[in-house]
C-alpha cells in the first residue's frame, strides 16, 4: 500500500510539472496578451510600466523558472484580473466548486446508477428503451442552451427557483437559501453526467448477465434481485469508479458555461475568464489545481476499485 | 478547510433563525450587473466593473451635470490661473471617510502623486500628462500645477479620478494593497462597502455620513453576471433592476411588464480607420470617397436597429456643448464616391474593378475584433457596400487584445473598425492631432493641429465651442477615419427605478444618491 502510494505520488509531481511546462507554453504561443494590456489608449511609456510590474519584461524561461522557483515554495503570484495573489482567488472558490460539483455528482449517480441497473437488468423493455432515448438527449443538449431554459422556465416564468448566484443578495447564506440556488445550476451540470453513468452501468449490467457467474449465481439459487442489486451492482462499481474518476475533474474544472449561464463564482468560471484576460499566474494556478484535483481523482478511483473487485488486490 | 466549515456552521445558525428566504426585492435595494470582481481602487483599476463600483464608493473633486459640464464634489470652487498654468482648488469643508477619518488636501495631493507616478500601477497617468503635481496650500486648499494650459483638465478629474485616503494608503505600491482593493476600500462617496463575496456579490450600503442630499437607496448591490443573456433574464426575473443590453437582446426586455427602455448618447464614435501612411489613403479625397461610399443609415437601421446616432465627424452627439448641430450628416453618395475617385485616379475597369494608371487595384485588408457581433456585422456592410464601387476589401477577423497589442498600437494595418470611448470633453488631442500615440491612422493635419492645440489651452466654453466647430469642418474636408455611428447605450430597468440621470451608466453612477426606487408602472 505504502509503495502504491509512494508511487503515485511520483507519477502526480510527473504530471504536475509536464502540465505546468505546457501550459506556460500554450499561454504565451496563443496569439494576444493580458487584458490589462488590451487598451489602445495605453501610451507606451504606461504599457512600459506594466509590462515591468507584472513581470513580463523578462525572456519567458527566466518567466517559467520564476514562477516554478516560487510555486515550489507555495507562492502562486499575484493575479493580473484581481490585484490579488492568486491562491487567494482560487481558495475563495473552490467551496463552490466543491458544493455545486458534489451535488450534480450525487444527483448524477441517484439519477444514473438505478435507471442503469434496472435498465440492464431488461434490456429491451419499456424503462430501457426510454431511457436511452432520454440519456442521448441529456448528452447532446448543449448546457448554455438547457440552463438559460431553465431559468427562463423557473426563475422568469413560474418564479420558483432564483436565476443565479449562490445566495439571495441580502440576508442569503440559509440552508435553505443556497439549497434553492444549487438546484438548477446542479441539475444542468448533472444532466450529462447522469446520462453517461446511466449508459456505462448499463453496458456493465448486461455484459454481466452474459458471465459465468451470473449464470452459476442463478443455478444456486440466488433470488433476482439479490443478484441484480448486489452482484451486478458491485460489478458495475468497478467500472463506474473509473468512469466517476473522468467526470470528477470535468465537473470541478469543466463546469465553466454551467457557473457562467448561472453566475455561480466557482474555478471553471475562473479558469475560463483568467486564459481569456490571458492572466498567466491564475491559469497557471488554476491548471495546477485541477491537475491536483485529477490526480486524487485517479488515485481514489483506484482506491475504490481495490475495494470493490477482491481480484484486483491479489495483484 | 477550517473556513468553509465556520462557513458551513454559520448557514446553519442563520438556516434555523429563519427558514425562509428574505424576498428578493428588499425595498430600497436597486441591483446592477457587473462581469467581473472588481478592483476597489479608481487609480489602478482599468475594467468596465471596477470603474462603475468605484464611482459610486469614491468621490472626486467634480462630477458631470447631465450636460456633461463638471460641477463641485470634493471640491466647492475652483479657478485657473491668468497663464492657465496652475489651478486651485477649495474643498468641501467637514467631509469624512467612510472610517471617520478627516478628508484633507492631504488625500489630494496623495492620490495624484500616485496618479503621475507611473511605478504605483496607475492607469490614470495619460489623462494627467499634463499636470506637473499637486502642492498643498492648506489643509482644505491645493494647487494642480501644469506644464502647458490644459482645460479637459476639470473634465478628466470628474471622470475616473476618485480620491483615495492617504491615512490608509501611505507607504505602501496601490497594487500591493490588496486588503483595501479587494475587501475593505474607504471613501467618500454617498455608499460604502457592507460586504464582498467574492465572485457574486459587492454590496453597498447608504453613508450615512455623506455631505450631499441623503441617498435614496438603502442599499446598492453590484452581481456579477458574466453573461449578457443571463442579466436578461436575471431582470426579467426581478433579480437585477437595471441593465444595459446590446441591440441583440431587445426582443427579451420589449413589452415585458415592469420593465422600461432607455436609451442615452455615449461619449463614443465607432469608425473604420484608414491608416494615411498608406498610398491608397493619403489622398484626403479618396477617405472623402468612402465617407460616400458607406450607407450608415442602413448600418444604423440593420446592425443597430436604430439604437445610434449618423455622425458628422468624431466629436460625438452626446456632447452636447461642442457637437456641431449645423453640419448635416455625410449622404450615402455612391455616384459622389465614383466621381471623387476618378478625379483621384480610380477608375473602374471591365469587371468593376477600381484600379489607378499603373493598372493596381484598390485592393486592402479591414481588421475587425473577433466575437462582438455589432462590430463584425458593421465591417460586413461596410465591405460590401466598398466592394460596391469597385474596390477589393478583405475582411480579417483577430481576438481584440492581439489586434491592439499587434496591429493598433504599432499602427500596423490598412483599414480597422474600432471605436473610441473618450472622457465627456471636446478635447482629441491625443487620437487626432499628428504624432501623437493614440493616432494610429497617422492622421495629419496643420490647422486640425493648431485648432486642436487651442482648444485644449483655452477654457472658455463659447471660445472652445467655436474651436471644435472649426474643427469639425476641417474633419469634412479631410476625414481622419471613416465615422460609423455614434451608439447609444440601451438601459433596461425596473420601471420602479427613480432618479437616473440620462447619462451614459459609467457617468451616471456618479448620480448615485439621487437614485430611488418608488412604485411600479
Amino acid at each position: 500500500m505504502t509503495r502504491f502510494l509512494l508511487s503515485r505520488a511520483l507519477h502526480a509531481i510527473l504530471v504536475l510539472g509536464m502540465v505546468s511546462v505546457t501550459t506556460f507554453a500554450i499561454m504565451h504561443l496563443a496569439p494576444g496578451g493580458p487584458s490589462v494590456l488590451a487598451d489602445p489608449k495605453l501610451s507606451a511609456a504606461e504599457r512600459a510600466a506594466i509590462v515591468e510590474q507584472l513581470g513580463l519584461d523578462a525572456p519567458l524561461p527566466v518567466q517559467f523558472t520564476r514562477w516554478i522557483t516560487r510555486a515550489a515554495r507555495g507562492d502562486l503570484g499575484t493575479s493580473f484580473l484581481y490585484a490579488a495573489p492568486t491562491a487567494q482567488a482560487i481558495a475563495d472558490r473552490v467551496p463552490n466548486t466543491l458544493v455545486l460539483a458534489g451535488a450534480a455528482l450525487l444527483l448524477a449517480c441517484l439519477i444514473g446508477v438505478p435507471t442503469g441497473i434496472a435498465a440492464g437488468a431488461a434490456p429491451g423493455g419499456t424503462l430501457d428503451r426510454w431511457a436511452l432515448r432520454a440519456s442521448v438527449a441529456g448528452i447532446a443538449v448543449p448546457v448554455f442552451w438547457l440552463g438559460i431554459m431553465l431559468i427562463l422556465v423557473f426563475a422568469v416564468r413560474l418564479q420558483w427557483l432564483p436565476a443565479g448566484g449562490i445566495t439571495a443578495d441580502v440576508d442569503g447564506g440559509g440552508l435553505v437559501d443556497r439549497a434553492r440556488h444549487l438546484i438548477l445550476p446542479a441539475s444542468t451540470l448533472a444532466l450529462a453526467s447522469a446520462s453517461e453513468l446511466f449508459r456505462y452501468t448499463r453496458a456493465a449490467v448486461r455484459e454481466g448477465r452474459d458471465a459465468n457467474w451470473w449464470r452459476v449465481a442463478r443455478a444456486r439459487g440466488v433470488p433476482r434481485r439479490r443478484l441484480l442489486w448486489r452482484h451486478a451492482a458491485r460489478h458495475a462499481l468497478v467500472t463506474l469508479c473509473s468512469v466517476l474518476s473522468v467526470q470528477l475533474p470535468r465537473l470541478v474544472g469543466g463546469a465553466a458555461i454551467t457557473e457562467t449561464v448561472f453566475s455561480w463564482p466557482g474555478m471553471g468560471r475562473l479558469g475560463v475568464e483568467a486564459a481569456l484576460a490571458r492572466d498567466y499566474p491564475l491559469v497557471m494556478g488554476v491548471t495546477l489545481v485541477v491537475t491536483l484535483g485529477v490526480v486524487l481523482a485517479g488515485v481514489l478511483s483506484d482506491l475504490g476499485q481495490l475495494a470493490a473487485d477482491p481480484r484486483l488486490r491479489r495483484a | 478547510m477550517t473556513r468553509v466549515l465556520r462557513r458551513a456552521s454559520l448557514g446553519v445558525l442563520v438556516a434555523l433563525g429563519s427558514c425562509d428566504p428574505a424576498p428578493s426585492g428588499v425595498a430600497g435595494t436597486l441591483r446592477l450587473p457587473i462581469i467581473n470582481d472588481p478592483i476597489f481602487n479608481p487609480v489602478i483599476a482599468p475594467d468596465l466593473g471596477s470603474v462603475m463600483v468605484n464611482k459610486v464608493i469614491f468621490s472626486a473633486l467634480v462630477r458631470p451635470d447631465t450636460a456633461l459640464q463638471p460641477t463641485p464634489d470634493l471640491a466647492t470652487a475652483w479657478e485657473a490661473a491668468p497663464d492657465g498654468l496652475s489651478w486651485t482648488f477649495h474643498l468641501r469643508p467637514g467631509v469624512r471617510w467612510h472610517d471617520g477619518a478627516p478628508f484633507t488636501a492631504r488625500d489630494v495631493k496623495f492620490t495624484f502623486d500616485q496618479i503621475l507616478d507611473l511605478s504605483s500601477g496607475t492607469r490614470l497617468r495619460s489623462d494627467f500628462a499634463a499636470v506637473d503635481g499637486v502642492d498643498i496650500v492648506d489643509s482644505l486648499t491645493v494647487r494642480f500645477r501644469l506644464t502647458a494650459p490644459f482645460a479637459p483638465l476639470l473634465t478628466l478629474l470628474g471622470y475616473n479620478a476618485g480620491i483615495l485616503p492617504e491615512h490608509l494608503l501611505r507607504g505602501q505600491r496601490l497594487s500591493d494593497a490588496t486588503a483595501f482593493n479587494r475587501t475593505t476600500p474607504i471613501g467618500t462617496g454617498p455608499f460604502r462597502l457592507a460586504q464582498v463575496t467574492p465572485g457574486a456579490t459587492v454590496v453597498l450600503e447608504r453613508n450615512p455620513h455623506w455631505y450631499g442630499a441623503p441617498p435614496g437607496l438603502d442599499r446598492l448591490i453590484f452581481k456579477v453576471v458574466p453573461d449578457i443573456n443571463a442579466q436578461v433574464a436575471q431582470l426579467r426575473a426581478g433579480e437585477l433592476d437595471l441593465v444595459t443590453i446590446e441591440p441583440a437582446n431587445l426582443g427579451s426586455v420589449q413589452h415585458q411588464p415592469g420593465i422600461a427602455i432607455r436609451q442615452v448618447p455615449v461619449v463614443q464614435h465607432w469608425y473604420v480607420g484608414f491608416n494615411t501612411m498608406s498610398h491608397l489613403f493619403s489622398p484626403p479625397a479618396v477617405r472623402r470617397a468612402m465617407a460616400y461610399a458607406v450607407n450608415r443609415e442602413a448600418i444604423v437601421a440593420g446592425v443597430l436597429k436604430g439604437y445610434a446616432d449618423l455622425p458628422t465627424g468624431t466629436i460625438p452627439i452626446a456632447l452636447r456643448t461642442y457637437h456641431d448641430t449645423t453640419l448635416h450628416p455625410v449622404p450615402f453618395a455612391p455616384d459622389s464616391a465614383q466621381a471623387l475617385l476618378a478625379a483621384a485616379g480610380w477608375h473602374r475597369d471591365a469587371d468593376g474593378k477600381l484600379r489607378n494608371a499603373a493598372g493596381r487595384e484598390f485592393a486592402f485588408d479591414l481588421l475587425v475584433d473577433k466575437g462582438n457581433p455589432t462590430r463584425e456585422q458593421a465591417a460586413l456592410a461596410v465591405q460590401q457596400d466598398l466592394e460596391r464601387i469597385g474596390m477589393t476589401v478583405r475582411l480579417r477577423t483577430m481576438e481584440f487584445a492581439a489586434l491592439v497589442r499587434d496591429r493598433v498600437l504599432p499602427g500596423n494595418y490598412e483599414a480597422i473598425l474600432i471605436w473610441w470611448t473618450t472622457p465627456p470633453d471636446p478635447d482629441q488631442f491625443a487620437f487626432y492631432a499628428s504624432d501623437q500615440d493614440n493616432n494610429h491612422v497617422r492622421w495629419r493635419n496643420r490647422t486640425a493641429d493648431s485648432l486642436l492645440l487651442a482648444g485644449r489651452r483655452t477654457s472658455d466654453v463659447a471660445t472652445r465651442r467655436e474651436i471644435y466647430r472649426a474643427f469639425q469642418r476641417v474633419e469634412r474636408d479631410d476625414p481622419p477615419v471613416l465615422v460609423l455611428f455614434y451608439p447609444r447605450e440601451i438601459q433596461a430597468a425596473t420601471t420602479r427605478l427613480r432618479g437616473l440621470p440620462a447619462l451614459g451608466i459609467r457617468d451616471a453612477l456618479r448620480h448615485s444618491e439621487a437614485l430611488s426606487l418608488g412604485p411600479g408602472t
